[in-house]
């Protein structure tokens, strides 16, 4: 699990469903709730939280031009490769904090990644679990 | 109401203890008390339908007086409303199903009562067999129906399932749930079954070394303070498998056996036989209607 420290900057509730803007050293996330502020005190602006995801949801871009719905987007710098049959977990350095990414081998030879590479992890927001950050 | 506010002296294997509680129980809650071994949970159940006395404090039900240490007050087992049901069966064996029943019954009751139990439960096709022809879980159903014959206000569970297979398990927690309710019984329960916690009670009392030290439904003692993940299921793990850059992990989730992926830095925290939380958001899953 991709754990980053992050801060609520703002919620927009509507229905059941939340829309989470959180600050993670300086970058902008977003996280997709089935809570609001009523059902889940720990929404609101100002709460420190972690920031939890699968590595299996982190697609990863390279080069990358034109317009993408996902509202995550990490730059960061591939660190290590590990390569097995089917898939490969890449190590990325994202601003001073590890993120992993799992895709397939076939992908990362499609886009002949490498050690050093400049690339942008993406993370949809429905993606995202919140949990309280520990004191 | 039921209030439990005593002290007794034990002697277990880490030593003497001291077993202090003082808590309350609302009529009709299904109360869960979770600890280890030696932490004071059967005591409490023995106290309760009077099998040991406290050494002071107080037992009180409603407005009657069970136990009043200040009071001289001691209730014998027969005069307590309570049904008490252990891991093994106690059943008499040179008695038939009926016979265990009836022997239960006070003089003041209708016999009448053995007969609509049995068929409540669907047991008297096994009214005239004795306890040795039974399997493991009919005969733990009539020490069931055995504990309520008298009508109880508070049932007792010691671990009453744990000797059983997984399938005869998940039956008797959905048996028990219903015998609590249509009874409208105040049930104590002695489990150390997380997903059997999670099915059958309201609140959860933690007992460590003779003291409380915390109580809460079972979300609140047993899951961490996530944030939308909405999805969210106990088990235990059966098998961790490496599997190129991943591992899979194998989980038994209620009476399903699942498989999840997991990663190095989650893999090393756990290990086979851990009881664990597996969390999804509410996104994911896939709907389709049976």
């Amino acid at each position: 699990m991709n754990r980053l420290k992050g801060t609520i900057t703002s919620v927009e509730s509507s229905g059941g469903i939340s829309l989470i803007e959180l600050d993670v050293n300086g970058n902008t996330f977003s996280a997709l709730m089935i809570e609001t502020p009523q059902s889940n005190p720990l929404l609101r602006t100002g709460e420190a939280v972690l920031l939890l995801f699968k590595e299996t949801e982190v697609s990863i871009a390279k080069a990358f031009s034109g317009g993408i719905s996902c509202r995550n987007r990490l730059r960061s710098t591939v660190s290590a490769i590990e390569t097995s049959e089917i898939l490969t977990k890449l190590t990325l350095d994202f601003r001073g904090t590890k993120v992993i990414s799992i895709i397939t081998t076939r992908s990362t030879e499609a886009l002949g990644l490498a050690v050093g590479d400049e690339v942008e992890g993406i993370v949809k927001s429905n993606e995202i679990s919140l949990k309280k950050a520990p004191e | 109401m039921i209030r439990i506010a005593v002290k007794k002296r034990l002697f277990g294997v880490d030593g003497e203890m001291e077993l202090a509680v003082d808590f309350t129980v609302s009529e009709g809650e299904f109360i869960t008390l979770f600890g280890k071994s030696g932490a004071g949970k059967t005591t409490m159940l023995r106290m309760l339908c009077g099998l040991e006395a406290p050494d002071e404090g107080v037992i009180t039900v409603g407005n009657d007086i069970w136990f009043d240490s200040a009071k001289r007050i001691n209730l014998p087992p027969q005069r307590r409303q309570a049904g008490f049901v252990f891991q093994n069966y106690a059943l008499f064996p040179n008695m038939t199903v009926r016979r265990n029943l009836t022997f239960a019954l006070d003089k003041s009751h209708d016999p009448a009562t053995v007969g609509t139990l049995l068929k409540t439960v669907g047991l008297e096709a096994l009214a005239e067999r004795y306890p040795d022809t039974l399997s493991g879980g009919q005969k733990q159903r009539v020490a069931l129906i055995r504990a309520l014959v008298r009508r109880p206000k508070i049932l007792l569970l010691d671990e009453p399932l744990s000797a059983l297979d997984l399938q005869m398990r998940l039956k008797l927690q959905d048996e028990l749930l219903r015998m609590h309710r249509s009874f409208g019984l105040t049930t104590l329960l002695v489990s150390h079954d997380l997903s059997e916690i999670f099915k059958l009670s309201d609140r959860v009392v933690m007992l460590e070394h003779g003291g409380i030290v915390r109580s809460g439904t079972p979300s609140e003692l047993f899951v961490s303070n996530e944030l939308g993940g909405k999805f969210k299921l106990t088990g235990e793990v059966l098998r961790i498998d490496k599997d190129g850059v991943l591992y899979i992990l194998t989980l038994l989730i209620g009476n399903s056996v699942v498989r999840v992926v997991a990663t190095d830095d989650e893999v090393a925290e756990i290990g086979i036989g851990d009881s664990i939380t597996v969390a999804s958001k509410a996104f994911n899953p896939i709907i389709e209607k049976l």
